[in-house]
């Protein structure tokens, strides 16, 4: 369930003042974006203020500079961040920027890699991370079987995994259903998992999704903004068997959603491919909506596949949308983070995130306070 | 905070601080070769179990090209800590290729991607190798190694260890890539790529060859065209040499090159010259029991630019042609031919219809002639002999020009420099002409090459996406030799999308004959940098 609150009873719950800025007064919740940058930096916007509030340093990332999922707790104190090279998880207090949790995964003649999959549970208590191992030996690698690592998030900054879950190979998303009694794990299908056991206890069909011709389905989902809604949604291509070669029809564009509150999936094919598609949200007041970001800004309705697109001005990877869903936040390249309308897909601002470092593919996350 | 710089560099700057560029260190590997053994010990044997007789655990299941062995080298020292001077790393090179390298056969199908040919598009003859591993890189890179069976599996292992993404990336995750991988892939390997071979047995077993002497050579370079010249080849160590070249093109110009070249494997000659302020890297073959040398050239930084090469031995070598220039004799006209060979000694004949009006100049390498073609001379091509020379069929007579091709058939240019890490990588595009010979059907197998002919060059956009993005005005030019030279990298503001000067271009070439206009098109691809370069893609 979304914490909603205001920002001083927030305050006085964690006994902290909230980035400083904020009336004393008590207002309705603000939606602030948090997302991370090359080499070290995460990053907390006032979305409506278009400014960055806050800017923290991820500690001893000495062995990479490219920070990729990026978790929030939905209260929006900590931000947990994968980094170095894939190899660490440290949860940055976003108030204070101390790193008040850290993993890693790798240690002795284990290399650990975490690539994109991670999550939170809902009451914030425990950290999903997929992690793929291998063993170094001398003169030769061994790869191993990945596992999901349980971390409880009050483990400090030396953690060790609660427990290690059994998972299949090539998973690119975990995500926590919105009661914390399932733990998705998006592999060759998504899988639902006991996050107490690792137990398989059903799957939503990808790889085996039979719908007439189509072949396999393709999607890179790597990018976790469902907190809006708790509907998970990602777009994909498929190809037709029984076209044509040329015939434009033969591979087509699609939204495919999972609600993570009902476990119900949706999909919703809307054009034949013609441009590429990165990530995906969908719009907590008009939830039949959906935002598809990369060179244009896509809006699709998944219920009557209506679509309309607008070109950027340069590329983005990640989408997010405002809590009213009045507003979408797109970033990822440049340094630059885009405002639209969400109606109109107007442009109406943008924020500057300092440093230089782009964001690349870090996660771009909201939450409320 | 303060981190050192070395602990922010990428990848790629490691790789080019731990010198792994697109050519061979050469100089000073043969310095320290006699002690390789003891060094492979040395350097090696903490992680590779030596098992004596000169073999170690993974080094020695698996044989690879010198720029194959240098990348693994290369990686032990930036991904592995192992410390290494230049001369020892190519003294280990050097042992390593000698002991475990590839015979000219094995390599002699994949040669494009140890010579950087620019814009090949392959066929991988295997299909389940291809699919399992030239979806990311060359299928020529898996080809010109050999691999146990298990060693080929270790080679999976690794890859998964090394770049996790792998499994969910494009080209990797619509299937079990790992399972594929590990399972029929490395069955696969092991039998049409395995490590026993009875060539690589025989061609181990053979003596050396001396590659000293004195080289008569010709060539051509896309762009500037037929050249001819001398080398002088002096050993200076154990497979190692002094080299100095001239090249004289048929446009009248002239470089001469000076540098060093090492030949690993009995075979693989990989020399870096000078020429002026250029340098250049030739990977070529040492053939015939060291009496012919052939392979291509490129300079360093740009490896689109370069040329072909063949040189056999001007000290007692059997006589022969090696070259005529120009290389195709347009029906009813007169004009001057060069001749060059060894041992051009006696009278010139050029075929039918062809008339040897006089003998301008003549030496035994070149010999220059005042002809004649006869306006009914049969299209084809014509055995040229000076004495007991033979060309084998180096003039080609043509009525007309029948139809022309654009080469590379799919050519690629990236854009790079403005301040960052890549160097632009142009295109060198020739317009090659052809007759259609006797059946006077196009694209038959009578149709005859006339070879590279002058052409006016010119570009638009290759579709209507291109047209709306303007490609034509942003990705480049190109000049009236075929060069295609790309635009900078990075973001355009004057873009839509602000996106780079990336484009797809359609490329025309318009070639004379008479006063004829034969053109060509072909899809000419700019894209953007490969930051991840490697001497072996």
């Amino acid at each position: 369930m979304k914490i909603k609150t205001t920002a001083a009873a927030l305050a006085a719950s964690f006994g902290v003042t909230l980035f400083g800025a904020l009336p004393a007064t008590a207002l309705a919740a603000k939606d602030y974006l948090v997302t991370a940058a090359r080499p070290n930096l995460v990053f907390v916007m006032d979305a409506k203020e278009r400014k960055v509030v806050k800017t923290h340093t991820i500690p001893n990332t000495s062995m990479g500079n490219s920070p990729i999922t990026l978790v929030h707790s939905r209260d929006g104190k900590t931000a947990y961040v994968i980094h170095n090279r894939w190899e660490t998880v440290s949860g940055i207090d976003l108030d204070s920027g101390k790193e008040v949790f850290r993993a890693e995964l790798s240690g002795g003649d284990i290399r650990g890699k975490s690539p994109f999959p991670m999550d939170l549970s809902p009451d914030g208590k425990e950290l999903a991370v997929y992690v793929n191992p291998t063993q170094l030996l001398p003169g030769e690698y061994k790869v191993l079987d990945p596992y999901i690592a349980i971390y409880r998030t009050d483990a400090g900054t030396d953690a060790e995994p609660a427990r290690k879950l059994k998972v299949p190979r090539r998973v690119s998303t975990l995500a926590w259903s919105a009661k914390g009694d399932t733990l998705y794990a998006f592999s060759w299908d998504m899988l639902k998992l006991d996050p107490q056991t690792g137990a398989v206890k059903g799957k939503h069909p990808w790889r085996s999704w039979k719908n007439g011709e189509q072949g396999e389905p393709d999607t890179l989902a790597i990018w976790p903004q469902w907190e809006q809604t708790n509907v998970f949604a990602t777009p994909y291509y498929v190809a037709y068997a029984n076209k044509p070669e040329g015939d434009p029809s033969a591979l087509r564009a699609g939204i495919w959603t999972l609600d993570l509150e009902k476990d119900t999936v949706h999909f919703k094919e809307f054009e034949n491919a013609g441009v590429v598609l990165f990530s995906s949200v969908v719009n907590p007041v008009r939830r039949d909506e959906t935002y598809t970001v990369y060179t244009q800004l896509t809006k699709v309705n998944t219920k009557t596949g209506r679509m309309d697109r607008v070109d950027l001005d340069h590329t983005y990877y990640n989408v997010n949308v405002s809590s009213d869903g009045k507003e979408l936040y797109i970033g990822g390249t440049q340094g630059d983070i885009a405002v639209y309308d969400s109606a109109t897909l107007k442009r109406i601002g943008n924020i500057r995130t300092p440093g230089g470092g782009d964001q690349v593919l870090t996660s771009l996350r909201i939450f409320q306070r | 905070m303060h981190r050192t710089v070395l602990s922010r560099t990428s990848p790629r700057a490691l790789a080019l601080a731990a010198g792994l560029v697109t050519q061979l260190y050469v100089a000073g590997a043969h310095a320290a070769a006699p002690a390789s053994e003891a060094l492979v010990n040395t350097k090696c044997a903490s992680c590779h179990t030596a098992k004596g007789d000169g073999r170690w655990d993974r080094i020695s299941e698996s044989r690879r090209t010198p720029e194959g062995w240098d990348m693994t080298v290369a990686r032990m020292g930036f991904a592995h800590g192992v410390k290494m001077t230049h001369d020892e790393r190519s003294a280990i090179v050097k042992y390593l290729s000698d002991a475990y390298g590839l015979s000219p056969d094995e390599s002699a199908a994949h040669r494009y991607i140890v010579d950087r040919t620019p814009s090949v598009v392959e066929h991988p003859e295997n299909k389940l190798i291809g699919d399992t591993c030239a979806r990311c890189h060359s299928y020529g890179r898996i080809a010109v190694q050999r691999r146990t069976e298990s060693d080929w599996r270790k080679l999976v292992h690794f890859h998964v260890g090394q770049f996790p993404a792998i499994e969910i990336q494009a080209g990797g995750r619509d299937r079990n890539w790992f399972d594929i991988a590990v399972g029929d892939a490395s069955v696969e390997l092991g039998k049409v790529y395995g490590f026993e071979s009875d060539s690589w047995n025989k061609w181990k077993a053979q003596q050396p060859a001396d590659a000293s002497g004195n080289w008569r050579l010709v060539g051509h370079k896309p762009g500037a065209g037929a050249y001819e010249g001398t080398a002088t080849v002096q050993r200076t160590g154990n497979d190692a040499y002094s080299v100095s070249m001239v090249l004289r093109y048929e446009n009248g110009t002239s470089e001469n090159l000076k540098g060093s070249a090492i030949v690993y494997s009995g075979h693989e000659w990989r020399a870096t010259m000078k020429s002026g302020e250029r340098e250049i890297n030739q990977v070529m073959t040492l053939a015939d029991g060291g009496r012919a040398l052939s392979g291509r050239w490129f300079e360093s930084g740009y490896d689109a630019i370069g040329g072909v090469l063949r040189a056999v031995r001007a000290d007692g070598a059997q006589p022969a042609v090696l070259s005529v220039q120009p290389a195709a004799l347009k029906a009813g006209t007169r004009r001057r031919l060069v001749i060059n060979g060894v041992g051009l000694d006696g009278d010139v004949s050029l075929g039918s219809g062809v008339k040897v009006l006089s003998v301008a100049e003549r030496s035994l390498d070149r010999v220059v002639v005042e002809v004649e073609s006869a306006k009914d001379a049969v299209s084809g091509p014509r055995e040229v002999k000076v004495g007991d020379a033979r060309s084998g069929e180096a003039l080609k007579v043509y009525q007309r020009i029948d139809y022309v091709k654009i080469t590379p058939d799919h050519p690629m240019a990236r854009v790079g420099g403005n301040g960052g890490s890549m160097n632009k990588v142009p295109a060198q595009l020739e317009a090659l002409a052809y007759t259609v010979g006797p059946d006077g059907k196009k694209g038959t197998a009578d149709d005859l090459l006339l070879g590279a002919m002058p052409a006016a060059w010119s570009f638009d956009n290759l579709n209507k996406v291109a047209a709306e993005m303007k490609d034509a005005r942003f990705a480049g030019r190109i000049d009236q030799n075929g060069l295609f030279m790309t635009n900078d990298a990075g973001p355009n503001p004057q873009r839509k999308y602000r996106t780079n000067n990336a484009g797809e271009l359609k490329v025309t070439a318009a070639v004379k004959d008479g006063t004829r206009t034969v053109k060509a098109t072909a899809p000419l691809i700019v894209t953007v940098q490969r930051f991840n370069d490697p001497p072996i893609r």
